[in-house]
């Protein structure tokens, strides 16, 4: 049955150091890189409801873009494409990580940017006329109203997209970015271990997607605003989506 | 010191060109209620936003304590707005806070008091409307009758020169308007300045100082209550207050 996979070589495998700073890598790319996607998204998100139909286009040719071309094709375009148009990237500080992050960053923005504009249409239209009525400014109002009730929408579907971001990061393997699956297919590669090799990648990325949905259970009862409703709600599942 | 706190000269507004107020004039002294009733469409609503200085009007002025405000620019009518106290058909209480934070909101928000004065302020309000008890409760678990009293005290802590009322006990449960009414009689006896949107006919004759009739985007009468129940002018205000009673 399991004839010929080596426990010892999937152990040593799991706890190498390459396997977690790979891991790491990993992690420290999707967190940087949905922190920018969010914030980026938030500002397309306000966009597409502009007054000037300039920006509104603008935002539509942008989300238009980032989701109609491979995540894999936009890293090789930033990675190889940009140096080759504008010299400024041709240089030693242009790093494979950074360039991953840019990627990632432009290509999750677009798709936050729908998650973030549906949280704020889903706010009853009340409220921001509540706070003005106080006299409060729009700014305001969105800061201490709007978005923390969209936060409660945006939450469960953006837990998806920090999975989705997770395994994108396994594409930077082309860019020689040394994240979890270079680890893998170096030691699968070094004595055709593959199977060892491969589970024990398997295992971080079960681990890291675990934590996380801890923490999104502990965010989703953080933004449910009734005083004995900070009581466990079943949480939104998880579901995996699309391949990109 | 002027005694008409809030005017409104031949207010003309439309929206996507449907005329919904053509040639509104109104006049509340200090201190006075009035009630406005009309069929639905009949620009009531539209009157009152206009009045709090919501939607801009398309002609005509509105005046707050003599001053002209219809004209001004966005972040100068945001000062304005605090002045004038504004209670929604649906409350539209800030869902994510406290009734104590949506009290405290303005105060911090707007008057940029500091926390612990505004929480002081704001309890004492939430007394007035007999909620000190909930204050650390969220909207969602209060009824609506509690809720409107608490954006009653959201309004009222800003010590607004007049307070305008959007069908107040509309969407309430029968057993609970009298709750609300009985606050916002309070209010009357206190001397503040109303504008009260409302069918609720009993309220209108005890607490009015006038009642206009709003029909098709005008004031077609006005008078005080005992005559405007006794013996209205208008054959369209006889037919509405037949249907409503």
């Amino acid at each position: 049955m399991l004839a010929s996979f080596d426990t010892h070589i999937f152990w040593e495998a799991l706890t190498s150091g390459p396997y977690w700073k790979g891991a790491l890598l990993a992690l420290e790319l999707t967190l940087v890189s949905l922190t920018a996607a969010c914030v980026i998204g938030f500002f397309l998100a306000l966009g597409r409801s502009s007054h000037f139909r300039w920006v509104r286009s603008l935002v539509f040719f942008y989300n238009w873009i980032f989701r109609a071309t491979p995540t894999l094709l936009q890293l090789l375009f930033i990675w190889n494409g940009l140096p080759q148009i504008w010299s400024t990237f041709a240089s030693d500080w242009f790093k494979p990580f950074l360039a991953a992050f840019i990627a990632l960053s432009l290509n999750e923005a677009a798709y936050m940017s729908e998650i973030i504009r549906a949280g704020l249409l889903s706010v009853d239209p009340g409220q921001e006329l509540a706070g003005k009525a106080l006299g409060m400014t729009r700014p305001r109002i969105l800061r201490r109203v709007i978005v923390p009730q969209a936060i409660r929408i945006i939450i469960p579907p953006t837990g998806n997209e920090f999975i989705t971001l997770l395994k994108l990061t396994s594409l930077a393997y082309v860019i020689s970015l040394h994240e979890l699956l270079t680890a893998a297919q170096v030691r699968g590669a070094a004595d055709f271990h593959y199977a060892e090799a491969y589970s024990a990648a398997v295992v971080y990325y079960l681990v890291i997607v675990s934590v996380l949905m801890a923490i999104q259970a502990q965010l989703e009862r953080r933004f449910t605003w009734s005083s004995a409703g900070r009581r466990r709600r079943a949480a939104v599942p998880l579901v995996a989506h699309d391949a990109r | 010191m002027n005694d008409v706190v809030l005017r409104a000269e031949d207010v003309h507004k439309s929206y996507d060109g449907l005329d919904v107020l053509r040639g509104v004039s109104i006049e509340v002294g200090r201190g006075e209620v009035k009630v406005i009733i009309g069929p639905s469409g009949s620009g009531k609503s539209t009157l009152l936003r206009c009045l709090a200085l919501l939607e801009p009007v398309d002609s005509g002025s509105v005046h707050l304590d003599g001053d002209e405000l219809s004209g001004l620019r966005e972040k100068q009518l945001a000062v304005h707005r605090s002045e004038v106290g504004m209670v929604f058909q649906r409350f539209n209480l800030f869902q994510n806070m406290t009734a104590l934070a949506n009290v405290m909101c303005g105060l911090v928000e707007v008057r940029r008091l500091k926390k612990r004065e505004a929480r002081e302020r704001a309890l004492e309000f939430l007394e007035r409307v007999g909620l000190q008890d909930k204050a650390d409760n969220y909207p969602e678990e209060l009824s609506g009758g509690q809720q409107q009293r608490v954006a009653i005290a959201r309004a009222l802590v800003m010590r607004p020169k007049a307070m305008l009322f959007d069908e107040p006990t509309s969407a309430l449960d029968v057993e609970l308007v009298r709750e609300v009414l009985d606050v916002m009689e309070g209010l009357a006896r206190d001397g503040m300045t109303m504008v009260v949107v409302s069918h609720e006919l009993r309220f209108a004759h005890h607490v009015a100082s006038s009642i206009l009739m709003m029909d098709e985007g005008k004031v077609i009468e006005e008078a005080p209550p005992e005559k405007f129940f006794s013996s209205p002018s208008h054959e369209r205000t006889r037919r509405f207050l037949a249907l409503v009673e």
